[in-house]
């Protein structure tokens, strides 16, 4: 090979800069701006994988990673698209899928044995005789998937990014940058999306109208004009992988996903050329005019070997002088059809010294000894009715350059609901039915004279700015009559091999089997045969398997129709779809507090909470010695996770009534009360204190999880009474501590109280708005954890101020921080539930024994009706108290509860007591169970049956003495 | 009570210098006012008010009125202390209530020209200059928490100030932060 860097030759190589990397462990030397694929064809090495069913040696078919025949492994990522994939030095690339070597693949044999392995065969094997599979899995699996995922790999960083525009122009090529610059000339905010390296699409490799001179300075051209304009903005190396409602594009860049946002979007994607369809068709050295044109183009490689050009349209003889002109030793043009299009072609091609097969195919290609690589073809003449005549030639060639059609990059236009329809006549591909806001310009269109693309891509400029509301003038006039595509180019071989899938091994007689078999539906094709499955998605193979499946069911091709596109239109990392990763952690404003003093924090829903202060492996008696200093002397624990809604207004009062079960119009002024939710369905949705702090004023707590709930039901329900009142979420602005103890009432006036706290002036279930150490605070006589308790509510930046006036009062009490565990005990000691532990989506008040808190002769609350419905049914199972011996295994949360045999209920609660030396739990039981001193059945770990006894609640201070010192 | 107590924040006040600056302004003055009569309130106290909601207006020399709804104002005054910090929460006026946004919320103030950018790998909301102009109120997301994005113009500088819940501010401030990284 040679490397050659002119003008127009060798664009995005860098000569003087040379780069080594490893493939397959052998050192290989390329440019900086090649491709892997690049590099190595420069360097002569045209296999570079094999394929997946049959191990069938490939080389690069598209150069523009439309295929799968240069996935190649790197030591981080599989299946890599090689000539996507840029050379860096010291890149390390193998080829996977083979046993043994490349050159000398052992599972080759699959090859020869290929007639045992039909179209889809394996639907019919591996599950006789029975149990076989257990066998045939392993070599399945074995056999199975491409290349090496590296679990242990670090992940990189990947983020995400929201991108704006008003159009999006997918696709830098003629149109895409036709559109861009008219659009963005009219004012409009353009995004330009391309996904190769460069700018350009095929301007950069392909000759229009024979002259690379003019092709190339418009191009540049049009570049720089994007490039100038303030209102383009020009991604390059960037996918759009898929096109969603309303113009959203996911666009993948080199470690970030863009998420963009459009008004409208312009599909300028191009179209993927088609390959014919002969004996050996899929042997390195076989591949696209394009790709050609790219390598010499783009890359700068030159082949010695003798290249012939196999035509299906005109296009291809620009390949041919373009080749021949780099320096390639062009042999011969096999023309398909009985004369070009435009006859000065061929008279070009004759005065060139290229000689032309006319009306001529490729009957089959044969490779060299060792069966790698292209080596010669056989030429047949075509007779009247395109079927094969005999033969012509045999011609020495390295190189077979095919251009017999384009299909439209249809993919992300399909996505959007559009319809890509067929002309039997012409050969033509349209697509129809765009989604609103989408247009098409360019070879998608089937426009293919650069004249033309270019007046596309203006129109379709023009028709997004229409959609922008914007007033432009009338569409050019504009009709492209060059045709590119052949109507059949296959040639069936008697000994077939003649390749219609390249990703999947799939030959003219598997489809045409498939449809024997009954397989008429396109859809149901792919799904048997898995014709379009692969990495290729169709691409290649979607054209020839409708024309196949048309022929052999007798139907148009347009009747057949193509496989349905989805995304993603490229595989997509998916570390990019991961992204940065937001895992929201809310912290108290005593959080650092917390740490200071050692505490094991633990979640609880997005908020980071203090389980229990101290190392870990000290557990259990760091929550013992907790729950004894609130039992003993005093605790103080951090609350402000607390939920807190703000009620104020005329009508404040009346709204709680109607919101809670309880009646809160005769609520005294000062006092609080216990709140509980039932939804429309009588299911017990939250509970709080509702704290009535003037006559037009509540306070009411919410549980952690279900504020924001709460308060969207109160926002909804008094859109719809319209009630005089105004409802505040104050969770963040009021944080909370909760001093509880015997002593607590000594250490809060040891801080410094403006009111007295005595049991007279300041009784269980006061509250009152005061000073504690100075700092204004909200305080209510609560009892959660069943002792005499104060919680003290904060404007959050005093909350720390306030806890380290306690902590320093309470010194002397003995006061000791608690938390979650701890909190969690002493509640259960006390028989409080937790709304969300003790209770779930069915649990209505009958079942907790919360009938008590809820107002039998209000005429409404929010549930009433259901509640009232629910209480007239019979109970189907009831929360009780039950306790068990320390010698017993202690049930978890979630252990059933077994009554006859049956599951009825489970735990929702269970715990070591070290105040009551019991096992002490709350479980949902049969009715009949209900009663204190029934025994009932809970399923513990390793199905041991306990029997614990049903008791009373609260298990501890049954007459609340404590909590109302 | 000393003033101290009230210049408290849990990003510490810090300022984060850099081709995009991040700076603390959760201990600067701030109140709410919600109800019917607010607006007109607001302009009988002299302050300049955005005439629909999701605006922000400067009054001179005393600071900034943000609109969040036809009926909810927040009044940011960035050069003032944060002197006192009431829990009353008696009617200031007929149907007028006062909010606690000193408290609810923590203050970022984000400055320099790539701004648009960085809080684009954020924030879903397309602020860049033609989208979100000064004087440009968005009640949005940022990395998953609720965030109140303005933008307008402070000590000569176009800045955006982020408003987020005060138990989240550290969460905020890390992202911010790890998004700047590539513009500094």
């Amino acid at each position: 090979m040679t490397r050659i860097k002119t003008q127009y030759v060798g664009q995005w190589i860098d000569v003087t800069r040379s780069k080594q990397f490893t493939f397959d462990g052998t050192v290989v030397t390329g440019l900086h701006g090649d491709s892997v694929t690049s590099a190595l064809l420069a360097n002569d090495i045209w296999l570079q994988s094999r394929s997946f069913k049959y191990h069938r040696p490939r080389g690069p078919l598209t150069l523009c990673g439309q295929d799968a025949n240069t996935l190649v492994q790197t030591p981080n990522t599989p299946n890599v698209l090689a000539d996507r994939l840029e050379v860096e030095e010291d890149l390390r690339v193998s080829a996977q899928h083979y046993t043994g070597w490349l050159r000398f693949d052992l599972s080759r044999l699959l090859d020869w044995f290929g007639r045992f392995l039909p179209v889809g065969f394996y639907y019919k094997a591996f599950f006789k005789p029975s149990g076989s599979w257990r066998w045939w899995e392993p070599l399945v699996r074995s056999a199975a998937g491409l290349g090496v995922s590296n679990l242990s790999v670090s992940a990189p960083y990947n983020d995400k990014v929201y991108a704006f525009c008003d159009i999006a122009v997918v696709g830098g090529g003629p149109a895409g940058l036709n559109a861009a610059l008219s659009a963005a000339e009219a004012g409009a905010r353009v995004m330009l999306i391309e996904q190769e390296p460069y700018l350009g699409g095929s301007l950069s490799y392909h000759a229009f109208n024979g002259d690379m001179t003019a092709t190339q300075l418009r191009r540049d051209e049009l570049i720089q004009a994007v490039y100038e304009h303030q209102n383009i903005r020009v991604l390059v190396s960037a996918t759009c992988n898929a096109w969603f409602s309303d113009h959203y594009l996911p666009v993948l860049t080199s470690g970030r996903l863009l998420k963009v946002r459009a008004k409208q979007t312009i599909l300028a994607t191009g179209s993927s050329e088609q390959h014919a369809v002969f004996r050996h068709n899929d042997l390195p050295g076989v591949m696209m005019c394009s790709a050609l044109d790219r390598l010499i183009r783009l890359y700068g490689v030159v082949s010695k070997r003798p290249v012939v050009v196999l035509a299906g349209n005109d296009l291809a003889y620009q390949t041919a002088f373009s080749s021949q002109d780099a320096g390639a030793h062009v042999s011969a043009i096999v023309d398909l059809r009985e004369h070009c299009d435009d006859p000065a072609l061929a008279i070009h091609a004759e005065n060139r010294g290229i000689p032309i097969y006319k009306h001529c195919a490729v009957f089959e290609a044969s490779a060299t000894t060792l069966g790698l690589e292209l080596a010669k073809i056989v030429i047949h003449r075509l007779d009247q009715t395109d079927g094969i005549g005999e033969k012509v030639a045999t011609i020495k060639c390295g190189i077979l350059a095919m251009s017999v059609g384009f299909m439209p990059a249809y993919q992300l236009a399909c996505q959007g609901g559009a319809v890509l329809n067929y002309d039997d006549e012409t050969a033509q591909f349209s697509l129809q039915n765009l989604p609103a806001g989408m247009h098409i310009a360019g070879s998608v269109n089937s426009m293919f004279a650069l004249d033309t693309v270019e007046t596309d891509g203006q129109n379709a400029a023009r028709a997004a700015l229409r959609g922008l509301g914007m007033s432009v003038e009338a569409d050019e006039p504009n009709v492209c009559h060059q045709r590119v595509n052949h109507p059949w180019p296959f040639v069936k071989h008697p000994d077939g091999r003649e390749f219609v899938d390249f990703d999947e091994d799939l030959q003219i007689k598997d489809i045409v089997n498939t449809t024997r078999m009954g397989y008429r539906d396109i859809q149901l094709v792919k799904r048997f045969s898995t014709v379009g499955m692969g990495p290729s998605q169709g691409r290649h193979s979607a054209l020839p398997t409708a024309r196949l499946v048309a022929a052999t069911t007798d139907r148009t091709v347009t009747e057949t129709g193509v496989t349905t596109a989805r995304p993603p239109l490229t595989p997509e990392p998916l570390g990019l779809l991961a992204g940065r990763r937001f895992h929201p952690i809310r912290r108290s404003p005593l959080h650092h507090r917390h740490v200071a003093l050692g505490a094991h924090m633990m979640p609880a829903g997005v908020w980071q909470r203090p389980a229990f202060y101290g190392g870990t492996e000290r557990r259990k008696s760091l929550i013992e010695a907790e729950v004894s200093a609130v039992r003993t002397r005093v605790g103080i624990i951090d609350v402000s996770t607390l939920g807190g809604i703000e009620l104020r207004g005329p009508d404040a009062a009346e709204f709680m009534n109607r919101v809670y079960t309880f009646g809160f119009i005769k609520q005294p002024i000062g006092k609080t009360r216990y709140a509980v939710l039932t939804s429309e369905q009588g299911v017990v949705s939250d509970d709080g204190v509702a704290a009535r702090l003037g006559e037009n004023h509540y306070y009411v707590t919410a549980t952690t999880s279900g504020v924001d709930q709460v308060y969207r039901d109160m926002l909804k329900w008094n859109a719809q009474w319209r009630l005089d009142l105004d409802i505040a979420n104050v969770t963040s602005a009021f944080s909370a501590v909760n001093v509880a103890g015997p002593l607590s009432r000594k250490v809060i006036e040891t801080a410094g109280c403006s009111v007295d706290l005595n049991a007279h002036d300041f009784p269980y279930l006061a509250c009152k708005e005061a000073y504690v150490a100075g700092l204004p605070v909200r305080m209510m006589r609560v009892g959660f954890v069943g002792e005499l308790g104060f919680e003290l509510h904060a404007p959050s930046p005093l909350i720390g101020e306030l806890w380290d006036q306690l902590m320093t009062a309470g010194e002397a009490h003995g006061i000791r921080p608690f938390g979650v565990e701890a909190q969690r005990l002493l509640r259960l000691e006390k028989g409080h539930l937790i709304v969300g532990q003790d209770t779930d989506g069915m649990t209505h008040p009958d079942e907790v024994a919360l009938r008590w808190a809820v107002a039998q002769k209000k005429a409404f609350f929010v549930g009433n009706k259901s509640v009232d419905i629910l209480s007239k049914h019979p109970l189907t199972r009831q929360l009780v108290g039950f306790e068990l011996g320390t010698s017993s295994p202690q049930p978890k949360e979630g252990h059933l509860v077994i009554h006859d045999g049956n599951i009825v209920g489970s735990v929702t609660s269970c715990e070591y007591s070290p105040t009551m030396n019991k096992i002490i739990g709350l479980a949902y039981v049969h009715p009949s169970d209900s009663a204190v001193g029934s025994t009932i059945i809970i399923r513990t770990d390793n199905d041991i049956h306990v029997r614990p006894v049903v008791v009373t609640t609260p298990f501890y201070d049954p007459n609340n003495a404590r909590q109302t010192l | 009570m000393t003033e101290t107590m009230f210049n408290v924040s849990p990003l510490g006040g810090q300022v984060y210098d850099g081709a995009i600056s991040i700076a603390d302004y959760t201990t600067r003055h701030r109140s709410g006012l919600r109800g019917a009569q607010a607006r007109s309130l607001l302009i009988e106290a002299g302050w300049s008010v955005p005439a629909h909601p999701n605006e922000i207006l400067q009054t001179e020399d005393r600071g900034f009125v943000m609109a969040l709804s036809q009926r909810e104002f927040w009044l940011l005054e960035p050069t003032r202390d944060a002197l006192s910090i009431s829990i009353s929460t008696t009617a200031v006026d007929k149907d007028v209530y006062p909010l606690f946004c000193q408290s609810s919320h923590c203050w970022l103030v984000v400055t320099g020209e790539l701004k648009s950018s960085m809080m684009a790998k954020l924030c879903g909301v397309d602020l860049s200059d033609n989208a979100f102009a000064t004087g440009t109120v968005a009640q949005t997301q940022m990395a998953l928490i609720n965030c109140i994005i303005a933008r307008h113009e402070m000590a000569g500088h176009d800045v955006f100030s982020l408003f987020v819940d005060h138990s989240l501010a550290e969460y905020a401030l890390e992202v911010l932060l790890d998004a700047r990284d590539e513009f500094v």
